[in-house]
C-alpha cells in the first residue's frame, strides 16, 4: 500500500471526461469500481490463470467500496492482479518422467496427441499446487482537481490500470507527459518540434517529419 | 525426398535461398543501424524530445542555484544529484549513464550534451521553502519515481495519509510549475535567439580549475 507507506512512485493523469453532469460523482465512482471489481481466481476453472479488478485500499479482498473509499478530496482504492503460473521447468520435468514411464510400459514413445493431452493434464494438476501471486497497485484520485495517480513502477501495470478505469467509468485519462501538459496549456503542435541545434550535427528535420 | 523438396521451395518463397538452392546471403541488419532505429523510436514516442529538452534546460538553469519557478508563493530551487541518463539519436553514442554526487554539472556531461545527447532521466532535489524533496524523473512520462518527501508530522493514520497525499501533490505541483516555466520559454522567440545559444556556450565552457 504505497499510498500509506513505502516508496513513492506514481504516474500522473488528468481525468478528461466521464462523471456525467447531474450525477452524484461519488455514486458514479462506486458503481464504476463495482462494475470491474476484483473476483478471486477460480483454480478449479482450467482456463482461468489471471484475475484483475478494483479493491478497497486497506482490505484488498473487499470490494464493497463503502465510505472508506473517500478521504477528503480523494478517492483511494487499489487494483489487484492475481495470477497463477505453472513453472515451465516443473512441467517439462514431469512430462519427461511420464514419457519415460510410457516408453517402458508400452514399448514405444508417446505420439504427439498423447503428449499434448498429458501436458494439459499435468498442467492442471500442477496448477492446483501453485500459490497464485498477488499484486496490488494503489490509485489516488483528487476529485476536485481531476488528477489521478497510479502508484506502480511498471509502465505495463500503469497502462493496465488506466485502461481498466477508462472502461469501468467511461472516463478519459490523459497521461501528464511534457507533451500532453503543453497541449493542455494550449500550445499548438507546430511549436513543439525538436530544436535541431540541441540534437547534434547528424540530426535532420526529416527525423520527425511524420510526427511533428 | 518430397519433404526435402517442399522445404527448399518454402525457403525459396521466404527469400532465404535462390533458384539454385544456395542461401541468398541476405545481410543481417547492421547492429549500429538497429541501435539508431531504437534510439529514434524512443525519441519520437510521445514526443519524448520535449521532455529531454526540458530536463536539459533545467540542468543548465539549475547550476545558478536560483529559484527556477514559483509554486505556492515560494521559489523552487533545483539541484541535479545522483544518477543521470543522457540519450541522443545522432552520432555513435545513443546513451550515456553517469553517476556521482553532482555529476550533472561535470565537464564530461556538458561535453556529451554538446555532442547532441540530451538529459533523459535524472535524480532531482527540489527545495521549496524549508522543505526538501528528492525525485527521479524521466523525459518520456515525467513520472514520479522513488521520491523522498519531507517527514509526515501528523499522528492519526487518516491524517497521515492525507498529509502524505498533500506532499505528493506539492511535488507534482512543483514539477508542473517547472515544466510550465520551460514551456513558456520554449515557445517564446528568445528560445532560439538567446536561450539555445546560451546553453550551447555553457556546454562548451572550459572547465573551472581550483585556484
Amino acid at each position: 500500500m504505497p499510498i500509506l507507506r513505502g516508496a513513492v512512485t506514481f504516474s500522473r493523469f488528468r481525468v478528461g471526461s466521464g462523471d456525467p453532469s447531474g450525477t452524484d460523482t461519488r455514486r458514479w465512482l462506486v458503481q464504476g469500481l463495482r462494475k470491474k471489481a476484483f473476483a478471486p481466481l477460480d483454480l478449479g476453472c482450467a482456463g482461468e490463470d489471471r484475475s484483475a479488478g478494483f479493491v478497497e485500499l486497506e482490505r484488498t479482498d473487499a470490494t464493497a467500496f463503502g465510505p472508506d473509499l473517500f478521504q477528503g478530496e480523494y478517492a483511494l482504492f487499489g487494483y489487484r492482479i492475481d495470477a497463477v503460473r505453472v513453472p515451465a521447468a516443473a512441467l517439462r520435468r514431469e512430462l519427461e518422467q511420464w514419457a519415460a514411464t510410457f516408453r517402458v510400459e508400452k514399448g514405444r514413445a508417446p505420439v504427439r496427441g498423447e503428449r499434448t493431452a498429458q501436458r494439459e493434464a499435468l498442467r492442471d494438476a500442477l496448477r492446483q499446487r501453485v500459490v497464485p501471486t498477488t499484486r496490488v497497485h494503489d490509485v489516488s484520485w483528487n476529485l476536485k482537481l481531476r488528477e489521478l495517480s497510479i502508484w506502480a513502477a511498471s509502465r505495463k501495470a500503469v497502462e493496465e490500470v488506466a485502461a481498466a478505469l477508462e472502461e469501468a467509468l467511461g472516463a478519459d485519462l490523459h497521461p501528464l507527459t511534457p507533451s500532453a501538459s503543453a497541449k493542455l496549456g494550449g500550445v499548438p503542435d507546430d511549436a513543439l518540434a525538436p530544436t535541431p541545434a540541441l540534437m547534434g550535427p547528424g540530426f535532420g528535420a526529416h527525423e520527425v517529419d511524420h510526427e511533428a | 525426398m518430397r519433404r526435402e523438396r517442399a522445404g527448399t521451395e518454402a525457403a525459396f518463397l521466404r527469400g532465404e535461398v535462390g533458384v539454385d538452392g544456395v542461401a541468398t546471403g541476405r545481410e543481417e541488419r547492421d547492429e549500429a543501424e538497429v541501435e539508431r532505429d531504437r534510439a529514434r523510436e524512443q525519441f519520437l514516442r510521445g514526443r519524448t524530445w520535449l521532455g529531454r529538452e526540458f530536463l536539459t534546460w533545467l540542468l543548465w538553469r539549475s547550476e545558478s542555484g536560483d529559484p527556477l519557478a514559483e509554486w505556492e508563493s515560494a521559489g523552487v530551487v533545483v539541484l541535479f544529484t545522483g544518477r543521470l541518463v543522457l540519450r541522443g539519436i545522432a552520432g555513435d553514442v545513443t546513451e550515456i549513464s553517469a553517476r556521482g554526487a553532482l555529476v550533472g554539472y561535470a565537464e564530461q556531461v556538458r561535453r556529451a550534451l554538446d555532442a547532441g545527447l540530451l538529459v533523459h532521466g535524472a535524480r532531482l532535489r527540489l527545495t521549496h521553502g524549508e522543505q526538501v524533496y528528492e525525485v527521479t524523473v524521466d523525459a518520456e512520462f515525467l513520472d514520479v519515481r522513488a521520491a523522498r518527501m519531507p517527514e509526515v508530522l501528523k499522528e492519526q493514520e487518516d491524517d497521515r495519509t492525507l498529509e502524505r497525499l498533500y506532499l505528493t501533490e506539492q511535488l507534482s505541483g512543483m514539477l508542473d510549475a517547472l515544466l510550465a516555466a520551460f514551456i513558456q520559454v520554449r515557445t517564446s522567440a528568445s528560445w532560439m535567439q538567446e536561450i539555445v545559444p546560451a546553453m550551447q556556450r555553457w556546454m562548451t565552457r572550459a572547465p573551472r580549475h581550483p585556484a
